[in-house]
């Protein structure tokens, strides 16, 4: 049995994955649960996990292009021959010619037990001398299994049964765009041929949306001169998500208190700053429903459990690691939790379920000391944010609360603050 | 509220209306003593007397005739045909008498017939008796076509058929006769010919009827499950067809599949895909599909047979060649 | 039968004459279109036949069906412009020359496919039987018909239920072009019915007394219940099938014989796009209308004045009638689709056709 491998979904915002590489080769034997690729999401590098015990036959997807999710990347079957074979059915032509010179050095070393299916597939497609075919080193593809044909000789075509057209075997029409499609790109100013079509070459309207949703071209013609390169996948989706984020009608409140108290209670309790703050917020949040909810157009979500997700800078992006049940949760747990997340960091390897979905998210730039005052962009699905600056000359610190205003009006915003500093004020809460 | 199978519902249903009206008879073969060969008019003839339900003689033109007749005078006959296939014997009394009389005559009659007729594939009855011709009827101006696929628009379409001024073909499924579900006889039903939406969905359209509506919910529940959302139409009535109801859900999903019992070749999702377009051209994000049932005589061979007319997993896939998703599993 | 009788008889058969012969003349001046099938020779079986007939009855017919209409009693108005196709005709120039039907007059239709007045009567039988009314149901159908297997079928359920029904042949010797002896093994029709046990009467179709009379004795055993009678009535059309029929098929001495080696019937015969005139028709010695208009005169019930006047009133009213139908309007779309939907009563979203 043959399985695809399809392209893992692993955000809720996930529309395409780009494989960082394969762990695994064509014909290898691969175990559930092993991680045979690796691709980038929004904001990581994630496993690509078997599903199934079997040998790993290609066509393997491409390494560094965008693939949507769902599509197959590479298949499962039962054993390593089928995996063999299966391959050259898909191989390129370009791929067979440029395989070719290499094939005589593959029957040379019989010994090398995984030929490259490319090789393999160039046997396929040149037409065989009884020697090279007697040479080759792999058993006939099993039946079923696709090969690419050499165009059928004359003698072949006057044999074949005459095809009585119907409508499976016509041809479908060429590339195009649905009619919905065309009157959406018509609505929305957009000229079909701008568009890219989707993954079966047909332009519906969900790739319409696509282009209409993203961002207008910058115009660069009269700039400086300049050269295009392909962001990574994080920078995308922060792009993306900042503009998503820009729908939420948003207002601002700040204060500015003396943060030492603080800084000094969790020194005592050997606790970082950044845990010290977070348990603060977390409590505050937990008394007032509003800000641990979320408006959504099925209704209003609130939330039983306070996370609380934390900006960080990883040097090639902005991550926000979340730290699950922040207000509840005892003090060292928590420290030990945040040490994990820090650790995926560094490593790259932060899961969706590791930086998706906190209700308040708190962002620091106080180590900036120039940082008098700013303020932070509410993500989508949280109440509001918290921007910390430096301390002032006065010892000071401005903070900024960015507030949700469909869930939480200024009042609201003014008492969150006012809880917030008295514990700020006086920590002896924090044990 | 009681559960009953189907058979037993369109039974109720005439017994309801032979009790409600005395211009309403039922007559075809063995439908009296013997009680109908789906027990439809099980009971009936000891109830309401002979005269009322008629055992008639193997003579399908002239007694689909004589109910012409009767309806042009005033009675409301009930006439079955014991398959669909014997129908083919009675075409002249429905295509040309039934259809055409209350035209012809300028309006002068009506014609208050009923005709009944089991059809669909069952298992394994051979070509002649595994035919669906309800594309022939449709074909033919003035013919209504009631085809119910739940004993509850069994009960409420037939007592319908029976009250309606207009010939009206009522195809019953062979394999429906022994599905069970709920009967309000109570409810007031909706019109005759009204669509109905089975199941809600946003993602595309399944336009069905007869004893495809149960297989296409089953795929949508399925479908469901991969992430889907599948609406699904049973028609109830194939002529006249309610497009209100069908264009306004292909607007809404921008794709649509029609599963079809009929062969495909100018079957009746022929028709449906021909107006639809028309009607939902700048709406559609994907060709109109259609799964429907080979275009060859049913086979004997029990295998070939069940290839032969839609199955689950053809849904399925079409569903989601129409989405663009990935077969899964090839 | 008493003098107002034999006229209302002589005056009918002389109406059919006239009509038939004004419908030809409107056929070939192109003004009606379409099949037209025409009944002289036949008078005597629809005269006969339905003046023995009560207006309780009901009467269907075949595609050769004027006459049965206009003896009937719809207005030669009504059928003229029906055959015209306009709205003023009796189905509202939907159905026209093949399709006439008057609901009041109990007349359930002309049927333009052979062999389907059967299961209409049949039907209409069933109803008057159900409801055990004193009514019956005259059904009218040709040779050709009996081969057509609703003649069995219908003839069957008709005796196995006794129903109220006449079936009257209208035996002309011929299905379409096709003569009796070629099309059917047993040239005496009223044989067949013997295999349903129904009775049966074989009389001479020209002659509109001995017609008349076998129709009121059938008539009376069909409303005394005792189930359906038969009666075939052995008549001759002048003329082809229809129109566009020229009948040659049929040798010229077999039809001299029917005309009587009248010379101007004989005549007229070679000109067959012609139509013999009434005055023509009158000097032909075996035609049924002539044969009864001597009878009359003979036994003292008609002298020339009345016929003259008879003939001058009978023109007068047909005249009537082709300048009603000429004169009458078209019917629209919009009529035509009002009537195919005009059953919908029980309907609240049946969609208006675009």
């Amino acid at each position: 049995m043959k399985q695809a491998i399809l392209m893992p979904v692993l955000s809720d915002t996930m529309q395409t994955g780009r494989l960082t590489r394969w762990n695994k080769s064509v014909g290898d034997p691969v175990h559930k649960g092993e991680a045979i690729a690796e691709v980038e999401t929004d904001k990581a590098i994630l496993d690509v996990e078997a599903f199934a015990d079997g040998f790993l036959a290609g066509p393997l997807a491409p390494v560094d292009e965008d693939i949507p999710v769902r599509q197959p990347i590479a298949y499962l079957v039962d054993n390593r021959e089928a995996a063999l074979a299966a391959d050259d059915g898909t191989a390129t032509a370009e791929k067979a010619s440029e395989a070719a010179p290499a094939k005589t050095g593959a029957n040379q070393a019989p010994a090398d037990t995984t030929p490259r299916a490319t090789q393999v597939s160039a046997s396929q497609a040149t037409v065989p001398t009884g020697k090279e075919d007697a040479s080759v080193p792999v058993s006939s593809p099993p039946a079923g299994t696709q090969i690419p044909t050499s165009p059928p000789s004359p003698s072949a075509k006057r044999n074949a049964p005459t095809t009585v057209p119907t409508a499976g075997n016509l041809p479908r029409s060429a590339a195009g765009a649905s009619p919905y499609a065309r009157a959406l790109a018509q609505d929305l100013g957009l000229t079909i041929e701008e568009i890219q079509p989707g993954a079966d070459g047909q332009i519906h309207a969900s790739e319409v949306l696509a282009a209409a949703l993203a961002p207008r071209p910058v115009d660069l013609r009269y700039g400086p001169p300049y050269q295009i390169s392909k962001p990574s996948a994080l920078r995308e989706a922060v792009a993306r998500n900042m503009i998503a984020a820009a729908a939420t009608p948003s207002f601002r409140i700040s204060t500015r208190v003396d943060l030492s108290p603080l800084h000094e209670q969790g020194k005592r309790l050997r606790l970082s700053f950044t845990l010290a703050l977070t348990r603060a917020c977390a409590l505050t949040v937990a008394e007032d429903p509003w800000f641990n909810g979320v408006w959504t157009p099925t209704g209003w979500v609130s939330r039983s459990r306070v996370d609380v997700g934390i900006a960080v800078d990883t040097g090639a992006g902005l991550i926000t690691p979340v730290l699950r049940d922040a207000a509840s949760r005892p003090l060292a747990e928590l420290a030990e939790y945040w040490r994990i997340l820090l650790g995926k960091v560094k490593t790259g390897r932060l899961a969706p379920e590791d930086y998706q979905g906190a209700s308040f998210y708190v962002s620091n730039l106080g180590i900036f000391a120039e940082v008098e005052e700013f303020d932070a962009i509410v993500p989508v699905g949280a109440s509001a944010i918290l921007a910390v600056a430096a301390p002032a000359s006065d010892g000071r610190t401005q903070l900024t609360l960015t507030c949700d205003h469909r869930g939480i009006f200024g009042a609201d915003a003014a008492r969150f603050l006012q809880r917030l500093t008295q514990r700020l004020k006086d920590p002896a809460w924090l044990q | 509220m009681s559960e009953i199978l189907y058979w037993q519902a369109l039974n109720q249903a005439l017994d309801a209306e032979l009790a409600a009206d005395d211009a309403v008879f039922t007559l075809g073969e063995d439908v009296g003593l013997y009680g109908g060969t789906y027990r439809v008019s099980e009971g009936l003839m000891a109830k309401y007397g002979e005269w009322r339900v008629r055992d008639t003689p193997i003579s399908e033109n002239s007694f689909t005739g004589l109910g012409v007749s009767a309806a042009m005078l005033g009675l409301r006959p009930v006439v079955e045909i014991m398959t669909i296939n014997f129908a083919l014997f009675a075409m002249d009394s429905i295509v040309n008498m039934a259809a055409k009389i209350p035209f012809m005559s300028g309006g002068q009659f009506t014609m208050p017939l009923t005709i009944r007729m089991p059809g669909g594939i069952a298992r394994q009855l051979g070509a002649q008796h595994s035919q669906r011709l309800e594309s022939m009827f449709m074909n033919v101006p003035g013919l209504r076509i009631a085809v119910p696929s739940t004993p509850q628009d069994a009960y409420w379409q037939l007592r319908q058929a029976i009250r309606s001024d207009d010939p009206v073909i009522v195809l019953e499924h062979e394999l429906l006769y022994f599905s069970k579900g709920e009967v309000d006889t109570h409810a007031s039903a909706p019109p005759l010919h009204q669509a109905l939406i089975r199941r809600s969905g946003r993602d595309l359209t399944c336009i069905s009827y007869s004893r495809m509506v149960p297989l296409a919910l089953e795929a949508a529940q399925a479908l469901h499950a991969e992430g889907v959302e599948m609406e699904v139409i049973d028609l109830r009535s194939l002529s006249p067809i309610d497009w209100a109801t069908c264009v306004e859900s292909v607007l809404r999903t921008h794709r649509c599949l029609i599963v079809e019992e009929d062969c495909r070749f100018a079957g009746v999702g022929a028709e449906l895909a021909a107006e639809l377009q028309e009607r939902c051209f700048y709406q559609l994000d994907a060709p109109i599909q259609r799964v429907a049932g080979l275009d060859l005589p049913t086979p004997f061979n029990a295998t070939l047979e069940a290839a032969s007319i839609p199955r689950q997993e053809d849904i399925l896939k079409a569903a989601r060649a129409l989405l663009n998703l990935p077969q899964g599993e090839s | 039968m008493d003098r107002s009788q034999l006229q209302a008889l002589l005056r009918d058969m002389l109406r059919a004459r006239a009509f038939e012969e004004a419908a030809a003349q409107a056929y070939a001046e192109g003004k009606i279109a379409g099949f037209l099938h025409l009944y002289p020779g036949e008078e005597a079986v629809a005269v006969g036949v339905l003046h023995a007939a009560e207006p309780g009855d009901y009467v269907v017919s075949t595609y050769r069906e004027h006459v049965h209409a206009l003896v009937r009693g719809i207005p030669a108005r009504q059928i003229m412009a029906e055959l015209y196709g306009k709205k003023t005709g009796i189905s509202g120039g939907m159905g026209g020359s093949m399709h006439l039907f008057d609901r009041e007059r109990r007349f359930l239709g002309g049927y333009a496919i052979v062999g389907e007045t059967f299961p209409i009567a049949l039907g209409a039988g069933y109803a008057v039987a159900y409801r055990r009314l004193p009514e019956a149901v005259i059904c009218f159908f040709g040779d050709g018909a009996v081969n057509q297997g609703t003649f069995h079928e219908s003839l069957n359920m008709a005796a196995l239920w006794k129903l109220p029904i006449l079936f009257v042949c209208e035996n002309n010797h011929y299905q379409i072009g096709t003569e009796i002896h070629r099309h059917s093994a047993i040239i005496d029709v009223y044989k067949r019915a013997c295999a349903y046990g129904i009775p049966a009467e074989q009389v001479d179709g020209m002659e509109v007394l001995a017609v008349h009379a076998a129709a009121q004795r059938a008539l009376e055993r069909v409303r005394s219940g005792d189930g359906p009678q038969f009666l075939e009535l052995t008549t001759y059309r002048f003329r082809g099938h229809s129109m566009a029929d020229p009948g040659s098929y049929r040798p010229e001495a077999e039809v001299k014989a029917y005309e009587a080696a009248d010379p101007i019937a004989a005549a007229l015969h070679e000109f067959q796009l012609r139509y013999p005139g009434a005055a023509d028709l009158a000097a032909a010695g075996n035609d049924c209308l002539q044969r009864f208009t001597d009878h009359c005169c003979q036994e003292g019930h008609l002298d020339e004045t009345a016929l003259a006047r008879l003939q001058a009133e009978v023109q007068a009213e047909i005249e009537d009638a082709r300048r009603f139908a000429e004169e009458s309007p078209e019917p629209s779309m919009e009529e035509a689709r009002a009537i195919l939907a005009r059953n919908h009563r029980l309907e609240t979203i049946v969609e208006a056709q675009a």
